[in-house]
């Protein structure tokens, strides 16, 4: 089947997860365990089934996966207004972050049946039964659905993602032609999700040294900037067999990409500029 | 009353045993996996042209394996391999020449990569076939 475009949900699923043990490669403290089963709402016509990854960092235990049963028609379309259902009606204490509830802040983004994606824009109706939640894969987990994306954010700083001048200070706005500005077109929407990151293979396992596809998206929005003037600085920074070239053409980042932006195409473009810089 | 957080380290989400096994990423660990059957194939290979210059009892005996239904079926496998890491291998050059990467043109190459190695694969025991005499 062919896919057109990132927010489309295929219609047969072959494997929902690759054949490996569920604790491949997993230390002790990740292991996850069987939760609670919360109960059915009575009354309720429109049932399905959540099972939402689980951790608590005051408890001591390891992380669990509980069981909610969902009444569909006592709550909003998407995973969001499921997850705010549940914290409402049945338990509290499960924790995620949210905001803007439209796809433009980037702080739900979580592992939704399997593939990276908003919560908030993400339809209760394109899930398996029972639909899984899980983090955003390859994370250390603060609580519940909310990781530690101190590491990302360090990896960001260090592409340096702001103008770098070395002429004068300008006396007005520094102006772009129409065809420079269309340059960034498909690099500045970027909203740093990081369901590109968490979903690319080649940074599970290098993720410490590999920058991953946000970072690097963010590195080409400003190699490409007619205004910016450390082209050169930024392509030493980033010519690393890591840094950089650990992308292997994966593009499980172009798949999962909310904003549908085309990070698999950015990389290329990135990997191809340090040598033709030498011809 | 809350406690302080233990001071245990924080759990790793799981990568590989929740992600959704894509086309992508299925073609992607195809790739390597075929690579790698195709260096183990390549030492097959040697072994085979030492035992023809050894002598023919040596070769003798590799081709018994060779012709026994085992050692088909590992012959089969190989050419598939081959086929598929070649055609991946295209793909992937014109990736790294930058073109090819709309979601709707990783999708119609993946599928096209799978399609043309298992035709490649078939084509090649067809025409091995007639030309072993036992076409019409």
């Amino acid at each position: 089947m062919i896919i057109r475009s990132s927010d489309e949900v295929p219609r047969t699923t072959v494997l929902k997860r690759f054949p490996v043990p569920r604790n491949f490669g997993v230390d002790a403290a990740s292991r996850i365990n069987r939760g609670r089963t919360w109960p059915a709402p009575r009354g309720a016509t429109r049932i399905k089934r959540f099972d939402v990854y689980r951790y608590d960092p005051e408890s001591g235990q390891n992380p669990r996966i509980d069981t909610y049963q969902v009444d569909l028609d006592d709550c909003g379309p998407m995973v969001l207004d499921v997850l705010i259902w549940i914290k409402n009606t049945v338990d509290p204490s499960l924790t995620f972050r949210r905001s803007c509830r439209e796809g433009v802040c980037g702080s739900c983004a979580m592992n939704i049946d399997g593939t990276n994606w908003l919560a908030c824009t993400k339809f209760n109706a394109d899930l398996a039964t029972p639909a899984t939640i899980y983090p955003l894969a390859n994370m250390r987990i603060i609580k519940d659905l909310v990781p530690d994306l101190t590491h990302l954010f360090a990896q960001h700083r260090l592409v340096e993602p702001w103008l770098r001048s070395k002429s004068p200070e300008p006396e007005r706005e520094r102006l772009q032609s129409p065809q420079e500005r269309a340059q960034l077109d498909g690099l500045y929407e970027c909203i740093l999700c990081f369901c590109c990151t968490s979903g690319c293979p080649s940074h599970w396992w290098n993720g410490d040294r590999f920058l991953g596809p946000a970072v690097l998206l963010q590195a080409t929005r400003w190699l490409v900037d007619s205004r910016d003037e450390a082209t050169g600085e930024r392509l030493d920074d980033l010519e690393d067999p890591f840094r950089l070239y650990r992308c292997h053409t994966i593009l499980n980042c172009t798949r999962t990409c909310p904003k549908g932006l085309n990070r698999g195409k950015a990389i290329a473009d990135v990997k191809k500029m340090p040598i033709e810089r030498r011809s | 009353m809350t406690r302080a957080p233990s001071d245990r380290q924080r759990p790793l989400s799981p990568n590989i045993q929740i992600y959704r096994p894509q086309l992508t990423s299925v073609l992607s660990i195809g790739n390597r996996i075929t690579g790698i059957a195709l260096s183990a194939y390549a030492v097959a290979l040697v072994i085979w042209l030492v035992a023809a210059a050894a002598g023919p009892d040596a070769y003798a005996a590799v081709d018994a394996f060779i012709g026994s239904w085992v050692g088909r079926i590992v012959l089969f496998g190989g050419t598939f391999c081959l086929f598929f890491h070649f055609c991946g291998g295209i793909r992937h050059l014109v990736w790294d020449a930058g073109y090819g990467f709309s979601l709707r043109a990783i999708y119609a190459s993946g599928w096209a990569v799978v399609a043309a190695s298992i035709a490649l694969t078939a084509l090649t025991y067809v025409v091995g076939a007639i030309l072993a005499g036992y076409g019409p």
